[in-house]
């Protein structure tokens, strides 16, 4: 089976390129059967590559030792699960499951256009089967191919890193891919216009879908990340600036800054260029991103190994990217200019175009951020880092900047919006925003940027809950329905506008669990079993924290597992028991350092955080005698983490809101509130539709 | 038609992201040096010693200790290619799992007067913590 997924791998080659050549050959000439057959290529690529990955997993399952990837990072004693995610599990197996996925979505974006769409689609197949060979190119080329062979066969494997055996870590890259891959669609089908010369809004129409699921698994991706951290690293933070996140957030800035500038294009045909240069700019950092973390450029924490050739070829490719791009882009430029002028500072137009600079800028900041050791190192030979302060010294006034605009940017007109309108939209909001502002200031809460950042954000939640209040009314008026049928209605009527609406308010109620870190509390104590420990959380609760005692619980190996070292810690809250809370140091076979389990009690408004941060001695607590107990417990308390999680769930029901396919087939879907004329299908020379 | 009040706008925006990036920069940032280094800067300029560095370097068997109760943790890193080159580090805060006695480690933080360096963060390089060499599966 093994050999077979190789075989399958070598063979993606040609037939990657035969579909490139075909692609772009097929719609210089318009000739249907080349076209055609270069958008089969694309399903055989996928098969292909389905069979190579089956190939891994099967080494993975048999333990198959003398291949190198399996070696790395199985060993027999690992669960069936984790052997199955070794696909994923590094650098080699990633990238051939990175092209998988992409193999994945160029089928679908083939298939639902076979019969539509047929000028975009020669240059389309071009384009994915490029990037799908360029993976290919690396896999085999580049000392990552995952089939590469040892030359004898060791008795076991290394075993797969433990701080990588949790549920979190297993899903989270698959999903940052998720949207890494999705977003070459968009990218291909502007490739494309800028080839067929089709520059008007169509590509953008056709790609919209496509733009929101790549939002979406980028999104939940980041957030998985963070909660794996959270869980798992046992430091009680769930960002810490490394290179790798800052990489995942790159895209996701200019992914959302093209979301937004999209819609400027549809609805008064401006910005051509910049979307053009958005979704170039947002592609080569997805490509950024899989290169930074799988490649090794940066030293991070999770920066996995260092490869000058995959550098050397990455870059290469990128750079051939974005020089081809670049000359199209200048070659269309004359069929690119704007159909419109903005016509006011005060006005939807505006709001959204400062939107995309501060995300871009941000972006900008991230990257230089991220990149600043290297840059230095390259023209002073010194090497000079900046760490998380740089970050959040830029980021939060931009962070905060955006936050304001998520409520003005939806109910400011169009063109040019009057004093009439500035004031009957922004007075009530402006005013609850003041309101919250003192009235915590007067229940006592003193950190200046998170009474800034929940003060807007109560600014932002009132015009969106207006907005959802004013048109529920005004359609339970008109169509005489009950007040929760038409609420209902209206969302699905316009699932753009109001899934939208959905979107921001889980990103307000995230941000505003972001700015409960102003309230951490940290204590570090030395524990003896009966001590008590008291801690004071900042929105008025006492937790009275008890010490058990440690116990230690032998696994001989099983799931990889040596020993377990568990304190018990009971909690009461308020003079209320509320449970027990275990934290451990596990010590596998796998790794020569101890691991830490953290101990977290979820509660909507904070955490309860414990960390075993050492034991005073420990080979005495492993032989079992019971005066050595002694233990430094580290408690945090983390007011509204929770919030984050619960805003990416509206974040994410928003979205599917949005995506949700139209009940009427065929009908054009609704653009924005006002419903500009629907555009007419055109109905182009039909290119490779039958045959 | 108000492009220019507009373009001041953007132009504005564009400014202030360059000004946060620069002053945020020039604020933050730390020299990134081997012990080695860092020796000979203080040597060159003894003010150099107020600035907040970051250094790497292996640590040494057996420095290593805990001062129980006060999570306080002492050992001494030695550079990578002269091991005499030393610095006592003291590190306040729970130690990372993957820190052991002859890990290499990144510390952020500065010298104070007893010439030892007072660490703000600590990091170990974990290069083959996530990927193995294929020379270490012959073991």
């Amino acid at each position: 089976m093994t050999v077979l997924g190789e075989f399958a791998l070598w063979i993606s080659l040609p037939v990657a390129l035969w579909g490139m050549f075909l692609g772009f050959a097929g719609g210089r000439t318009q000739r249907g059967d080349l076209v055609l057959s270069a958008e089969r290529s694309i399903y055989a690529v996928f098969l292909l590559h389905v069979v190579a990955s089956i190939g891994i997993i099967a080494a993975f399952v048999g333990d198959k030792f003398q291949y190198w990837y399996v070696a790395s990072y199985s060993n027999r004693q690992l669960e069936l699960f984790y052997k199955v995610t070794g696909l994923w599990a590094g650098q080699r197996g990633s990238l051939l499951f990175w092209a998988l996925l992409l193999g994945f979505f160029a089928c679908v974006a083939v298939f639902t256009n076979r019969k539509k769409n047929r000028e975009f689609m020669p240059y389309v197949a071009g384009v994915l089967q490029t990037i799908l060979a360029f993976f290919i190119v690396v896999l085999l080329f580049a000392n990552v191919n995952p089939f590469e062979q040892l030359d004898f066969v060791p008795a076991n494997g290394q075993g797969l890193n433990p701080q990588l055996q949790n549920y979190w870590m297993t899903i989270h890259p698959p999903t940052l891919y998720l949207g890494f891959t999705a977003f070459a669609i968009p990218f291909a089908f502007a490739v494309s216009a800028l080839l067929s010369g089709r520059l008007d809004a169509r590509w953008i129409q056709l790609t919209r879908r496509w733009i929101l699921t790549s939002w979406l698994f980028l999104s939940v991706g980041i957030v998985f990340g963070m909660r794996w951290a959270y869980e798992e690293l046992g430091w009680g933070g769930y960002w810490f600036w490394d290179p790798v996140e800052n990489a995942s957030l790159l895209p996701w800035l200019t992914a959302t800054a093209f979301l937004h500038s999209i819609q400027i294009q549809e609805k008064r045909g401006m910005l051509k260029v910049w979307n053009m240069s958005l979704v170039l700019l947002t592609f080569l950092l997805t490509l950024f991103a899989t290169f930074l973390t799988r490649a090794g450029l940066i030293e991070s924490v999770h920066t996995f190994a260092e490869n000058l050739r995959i550098a050397t070829i990455f870059l290469g490719g990128m750079t051939a990217v974005l020089g081809a791009c670049i000359v199209l882009i200048i070659y269309r430029l004359p069929q690119l200019r704007s159909d419109n002028q903005i016509e006011s500072f005060f006005s939807r137009e505006s709001a959204f175009l400062f939107n995309n600079l501060m995300l871009v800028g941000a972006a900008f900041a991230v990257m230089w951020g991220t990149m600043f050791p290297l840059i230095s190192e390259g023209i002073t030979g010194q090497e000079i880092s900046v760490g998380p302060p740089f970050f959040e010294r830029v980021n939060f006034p931009i962070g905060l900047a955006l936050l304001t605009l998520v409520g003005i940017g939806p109910v400011i007109a169009w063109r040019r919006a009057t004093k009439k309108n500035l004031q009957r939209n922004f007075m009530t909001p402006v005013i609850v925003g003041l309101v919250v502002a003192a009235g915590l200031w007067l229940a006592g809460a003193r950190h200046g940027l998170a009474l800034v950042t929940w003060s807007i954000s109560a600014f932002v939640l009132t015009i969106i809950a207006t907005e959802f209040w004013k048109g529920t009314k005004a359609r339970a008026r008109i169509e005489g329905e009950g007040l929760l049928n038409a609420f209902f209605h209206l969302v699905t009527r316009n699932r753009r506008r109001w899934g939208g609406y959905i979107v921001h308010v889980g990103f307000v109620v995230m941000v505003m669990g972001f700015a409960g870190a102003g309230y951490n509390v940290d204590t570090r104590h030395h524990v003896m079993p009966g001590d008590v420990v008291e801690v004071d959380s900042p929105l008025g609760h006492t937790y009275e924290l008890t010490y058990e005692g440690l116990s230690v619980s032998r696994a001989n190996g099983q799931r990889n597992l040596l020993w377990q070292m568990i304190a018990t810690v009971s909690v009461r809250r308020d003079g209320q028991a509320a449970g027990i809370l275990n934290t451990e140091k596990r010590q596998y076979v796998t790794s020569e350092q101890m691991m830490t389990e953290v101990g977290i009690r979820s509660t909507p408004m904070e955490d309860l955080y414990l960390i075993l941060s050492a034991v005073d001695d420990p080979q005495a607590a492993l032989s079992a005698d019971s005066s050595a107990q002694g233990i430094d417990l580290q408690v945090l308390i983390k007011p509204l983490v929770g919030w984050i999680w619960f805003g990416t769930l509206l974040l994410v029901i928003g979205t599917v809101i949005a995506l949700w396919p139209n009940a009427a087939r065929g009908r054009p879907a609704e653009t924005t509130t006002t419903g500009s004329a629907p555009r007419p299908d055109p109905a182009p020379e039909p290119v490779g539709s039958t045959g | 038609m108000k492009h220019g009040r507009f373009m001041v706008g953007l132009v504005g925006v564009a400014a202030v992201v360059t000004y946060l990036v620069w002053t945020g920069v020039s604020s933050t940032m730390v020299y990134y040096l081997t012990p080695v280094e860092l020796a000979e800067r203080i040597e060159e300029d003894p003010s150099f010693r107020e600035l907040g560095v970051k250094i790497s370097g292996k640590v040494v068997p057996g420095t290593y200790e805990r001062v129980e109760g006060e999570l306080l943790h002492r050992f001494t890193i030695h550079d990578l290619e002269d091991e005499s080159v030393r610095f006592p580090v003291e590190w306040r805060d729970a130690l990372p799992d993957t820190f052991s006695e002859d890990v290499e480690v990144v510390v952020e933080g500065r010298l104070n007067e007893d010439g030892v360096f007072e660490a703000t963060t600590l990091l170990t390089k974990c290069g083959s913590r996530y990927e193995a060499a294929p020379e270490d599966l012959a073991r």
